[in-house]
């Protein structure tokens, strides 16, 4: 049986992190990922790498935040933007709630290197941002930073790889084996073999998110988690210049924020006891969104809307309290004292904090196996970290257009010559799969070879295929023959990945659809369905309906 | 807020290439939006199918990719540029999407933010128009200029009639700078036909691009400035409507106009011929017989008039023909198809221009016709410089030139 000095569960931005940090201090290191890296609750994620605008009474967590920013920007640029950010001030009430957040950001705005907040008048507001409504009285501005965290998770699970860990994903924790009181292995179910396997460790660290707890009563050891719930409804194409944050029907802030090619308004929170697997949107929450934003962007519902996503907060448990005033903290739980020693847990925590409780943790499992190592993570950069990489040249060198080779860039970083060198052999790998971001098939067949996905789903997490406003109407297909082809899947599994798609597709469709996206559904299900002739394979297929998916 | 807060903000915005769009852009954005995917346009491109996808990757991309991301706008500029706006993908998009729209907001942007990667022949092309506000370089002499024009006016059998500027008169000709520079048999047939009508008509004192071809390659504000220096001089002048010859003025001059408010209609000659002259008058007019033998005639259809403007205009050529004696018409299988010379893409990337406009050759040699006729002098000219690199012996008209030449 194989043996490890830190077991890992849970690929999220959390899980990465540590693998990441324990393989780097030189500890023999395995990841345990269920389904697929950034699966959960990162992948639901906004990706702000906030300097703690929502916090700012936690002053300690606000400069943890800024450090972290810092951090990100030395070690993953090229997954990094930035966006200006307005706060449009309605009434002269709104006006006093932004004083305190905007003195606590501008402490440490020249460290993240933005600028102070500013106040701008509404004239100079709509100059920047005509959507808002004419009635402002003035508008706060700021900048925040925002990551890709499909690329962060990827990165940093890659990273650890490089330094030695095992990554394994479709493998789920089905119990903790312990002797004494000490913890002894790990057993697990392996999706793709089939076989239930085991490994020795003395250490675990359960980065399970909303899934902690679970992981924790599998060793005996009780984990409290306060879950909650947030949706974000994705739109089409960047209709905002800018990201605006505004008060919601209740006084929450939410936020309408530019994300790659889509723009994202978001989110709720509310409390929840359902499972996070099947968990959707829910009408309630779309219309609450709307409504809220439609205050300060009137046309908002004119917009496209491609999809919603719902992902759920690990929350320290702390209660009797409302949501928002949830410490935006992490706690880092060493299960000694209640007699299950070796197993270490998170509650809280951000994406942006990743990597400082990846140090924290691993700080603990190192005093513990006694192991002198320095925490390097901040200092090393992750694959591909550059953004120095010439579009234009290599566009032309290899034929293919800038767009393409710049989002490529976008999410390969310097990657992206060592993609593009594969056309060499490969001209016909120019081919574009994805029209909407776009995605060529020199850059998947990259990602199938390098990047261990084992559907259309996980090559979606890596390369956004089908994210775009057709949902994988055009890609899916063309997608699913080269994932076969590269993975030697039968032709009903093949079929089986093209539906599976489309599923989870729908998954997050179905909540939010209306105008356009409804034509556009219904070339969807013309190709599948009816050229495709799909609908019809299905019965031979041995596939189970999705919870989502209604019967009628 | 002091100007030097704005100012940090502003200069947030272009490192990070955000260039707002204004209310105006939105509409166009609203209607890309749209787009389903479902590819009806690239079948229908005449790029894509003059040169492949892998050199244009065509209107779909322009609507589901390109357009997306404005801060991305810059790396499109391979693709943008090669787009020759000639509205088809517009016509059969099942939701209305507006390439040619959107291809223009996102050159502006690409001029404003990377004008390096601007082609630079267009760079040449802005300067001239920002010096002389036109599309050409003037004469240099003005006895030259003349001296062309009498030329072009004999070889044709054209008489000449005086240049007028009339304050109040009811129609202004507006020739365009291709008329007004080089095709001037254009300009003097236009008067000719006015003269003959017996309409007050008044020419411009001193002409000026309608700024179509600065909207073209991004330079929004000369576009703009050119447009309000239009509007004045026709609101001094008092006119009730303006007619113009080229296909393109017709169509940025009603766009404007409208945009502007000048409060006049807009017509393209052959508009004027049958909304306002009237098919009665004109059927009366036509009567000398001007060849031995039928002249077998095809038309070119300019996409500025009708994917731009109205297909009704194209009927009425095809009227007006038929009031004719001895012309007969026969139709190209390629009607409708662009001649490769819009979007200035001819100015920097001929080698499409020209697989764009092999096409139409090849349709029109099929016909057997032994004239092509087209409203509009720009499509004139690059017809017939691709037919004469052809060597072929169909002869080009400009349809204002030939109607002058059978008036009686
Ligand atoms: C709507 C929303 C918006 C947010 N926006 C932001 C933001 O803008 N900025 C920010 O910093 N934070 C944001 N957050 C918070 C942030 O997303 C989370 O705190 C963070 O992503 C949690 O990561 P994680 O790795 O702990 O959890 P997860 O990503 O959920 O990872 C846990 C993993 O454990 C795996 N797992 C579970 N059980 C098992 C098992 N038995 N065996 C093996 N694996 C298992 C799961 O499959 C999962 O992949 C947001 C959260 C939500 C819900
Ligand atoms: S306007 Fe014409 S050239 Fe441009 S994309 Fe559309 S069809 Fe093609
Ligand atoms: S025809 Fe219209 S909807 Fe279809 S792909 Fe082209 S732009 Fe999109």
């Amino acid at each position: 049986m194989a043996k490890y000095d830190v077991v890992v569960i849970g690929g999220g931005s959390t899980g990465t992190a540590v693998a990441r940090d324990c393989a780097m201090r030189g500890l023999k290191t395995l990841l345990l990922e269920r389904d697929d890296i950034a699966s959960a609750t990162t992948g639901t994620c906004a990706g702000m790498i906030s300097s703690g605008l929502k916090y700012m009474d936690e002053p300690d967590i606000v400069d943890m935040c800024s450090d972290e920013v810092v951090y990100f920007k030395r070690i993953a640029r090229h997954i990094i933007e930035k966006n200006p950010i307005l706060t449009p001030l309605l009434e002269m009430s709104d006006i006093s709630s932004g004083g305190n957040f905007a003195e606590e950001y501008s402490k440490r705005a020249e460290t993240r290197d933005v600028p102070p907040v500013l106040f701008l008048t509404p004239e100079d507001s709509l100059k920047i941002e005509p959507m808002l409504n004419p009635d402002l009285i003035a508008s706060l501005y700021f900048e925040e930073y925002f990551i890709d965290p499909f690329a962060l998770c990827m990165l940093q699970a890659l990273d650890a790889k490089q330094h030695g860990a095992d990554i394994k994903t479709y493998c789920e924790v089905t119990d903790i084996l312990t002797k004494k009181g000490s913890i002894t292995g790990v057993q697990y179910f392996n999706r793709i073999t089939d076989k239930m396997e085991s490994v020795k460790t003395k250490a675990i660290i359960n980065a399970a998110g909303p899934w902690a707890h679970k992981i924790a009563a599998l060793a005996g050891a009780k984990l409290e988690l306060r879950l909650n719930k947030g949706a974000h409804v994705i739109l089409d194409r960047r209709v905002v210049n800018v990201g605006v944050i505004t008060k919601a029907i209740e006084g929450r802030m939410i936020y309408l924020f530019p994300h790659e090619n889509t723009v994202l308004l978001g989110t709720t929170a509310l409390d929840t006891w359902e499972d996070p697997d099947t968990l959707v949107a829910s009408q309630d929450e779309i219309e609450y969104l709307l409504k809220s934003m439609e205050w300060v962007i009137p046309s908002i519902r004119d917009a496209r809307i491609i999809r919603t996503m719902e992902g759920v907060r690990p929350l320290v448990p702390t209660w009797k309290i409302p949501e928002g005033d949830v410490t935006r903290g992490y706690e880092v739980i060493d299960h000694e004292p209640e007699g299950v020693s070796g197993l270490i847990s998170f509650t809280g925590g951000k994406l942006v904090v990743c990597r400082h409780m990846a140090k924290a943790a691993t700080d603990l499992v190192c005093k513990n196996l006694g192991v002198e190592a320095e925490c390097k993570t901040h200092i090393e950069p992750l694959p591909g970290n550059s953004d120095d990489v010439d579009i234009l040249a290599l566009a032309k060198e290899y034929g293919v257009s800038q767009h393409t080779v710049e989002r490529m860039r976008a999410r390969r970083g310097s990657e992206t010559a060592t993609i593009l060198e594969l056309t060499r052999n490969h001209p016909e790998w120019k081919t574009t799969i994805c029209t909407c971001e776009p995605v060529i098939e020199a850059e998947l067949r990259y990602a199938i070879r390098e990047t261990f996905p084992q559907t259309l789903n996980d090559l979606r997490r890596r390369v956004r295929l089908g994210t775009g406003p057709c949902q994988g109407t055009f890609c899916t297909f063309k997608a699913a023959s080269i994932l076969a082809e590269e993975l030697e899947l039968s032709g009903a599994d093949f079929q089986l990945e093209i539906v599976d798609f489309l599923a989870e597709r729908w998954k997050g469709k179905r909540q939010s659809i209306r105008g356009e996206q409804i034509a556009q559904e219904e070339l969807a299900q013309g190709i599948y369905a009816c050229v495709g002739n799909l609908d019809q394979a299905l019965e031979e297929l041995d596939y189970d309906l999705k919870p989502w998916e209604e019967v009628l | 807020m002091s100007e030097e807060e704005y100012r940090t903000v502003l200069a947030t915005l272009k490192e990070e290439a955000i260039y707002p769009y204004t209310e105006d852009e939105m509409q166009v954005v609203k209607s890309v939006e749209s787009c389903i995917n479902c590819g009806l346009c690239i079948q229908h491109c005449p790029v894509v199918a003059a040169v492949g996808l892998d050199r244009f990757s065509g209107p779909r991309s322009i609507a589901v990719e390109l357009s997306r991301s404005p801060p991305e706008y810059w790396t499109t500029a391979d693709v943008v540029y090669l787009c020759t706006g000639c509205g088809t993908c517009r016509e059969v998009c099942p939701k209305d999407v507006d390439i040619p729209e959107i291809v223009n907001l996102i050159r502006a942007r690409i001029f404003k933010h990377r004008p390096d990667l601007v082609p630079k022949q267009l760079h040449a092309a802005d300067a001239i128009i920002i010096e002389h506000g036109l599309a050409f370089v003037p004469w240099e002499d003005p006895e030259e200029k003349v001296e062309s024009r009498d030329m072009r006016l004999e070889r044709l059998g054209l008489r000449y009639i005086p240049d007028q500027v009339v304050k109040g008169a009811d129609v202004l000709f507006y020739p365009g700078c291709q008329a007004e520079e080089r095709a001037q048999e254009v300009k003097e047939s236009a008067k000719i036909i006015l003269d003959y009508f017996k309409v007050k008509f008044t020419l411009l004192e001193e002409m000026n691009c309608c700024g179509l071809p600065a909207t073209l390659l991004g330079d929004d504000k000369t576009a703009l400035e050119l447009a309000l220096k239009l509007k004045k001089k026709v609101k001094d002048l008092g006119v009730k409507m303006l007619v113009t010859t080229c296909a393109g003025c017709t169509s940025n001059l009603a766009r404007i106009a409208e945009r502007d408010a000048w409060g006049i209609p807009v017509y393209h000659m052959l508009e004027y011929l049958v909304e306002e002259i009237g098919i009665a008058k004109l059927s009366s007019t036509f009567k000398r017989n001007t060849e031995e033998k039928p002249l077998k005639v095809t038309l070119h259809d300019p996409c500025h008039l009708i994917k731009h403007t109205s297909r009704i205009t194209m009927d009425y050529a095809g009227q007006i023909l038929s009031l004719i004696p001895d012309v007969e018409v026969t139709q190209s299988f390629a009607h409708d198809s662009c001649c490769g010379g819009g979007g200035l893409v001819s100015y920097h990337a001929a080698d499409v221009a020209r697989a764009v406009m092999k096409e139409n050759l090849a349709a029109i040699e099929e016909t057997g016709a032994s004239r092509v006729v087209t409203p509009c002098p720009l499509c004139t000219a690059q017809l017939e410089d691709n037919l004469f690199r052809q060597g072929s012996s169909v002869e080009v008209d400009d349809m204002t030139v030939f109607i002058a030449q059978r008036l009686p």
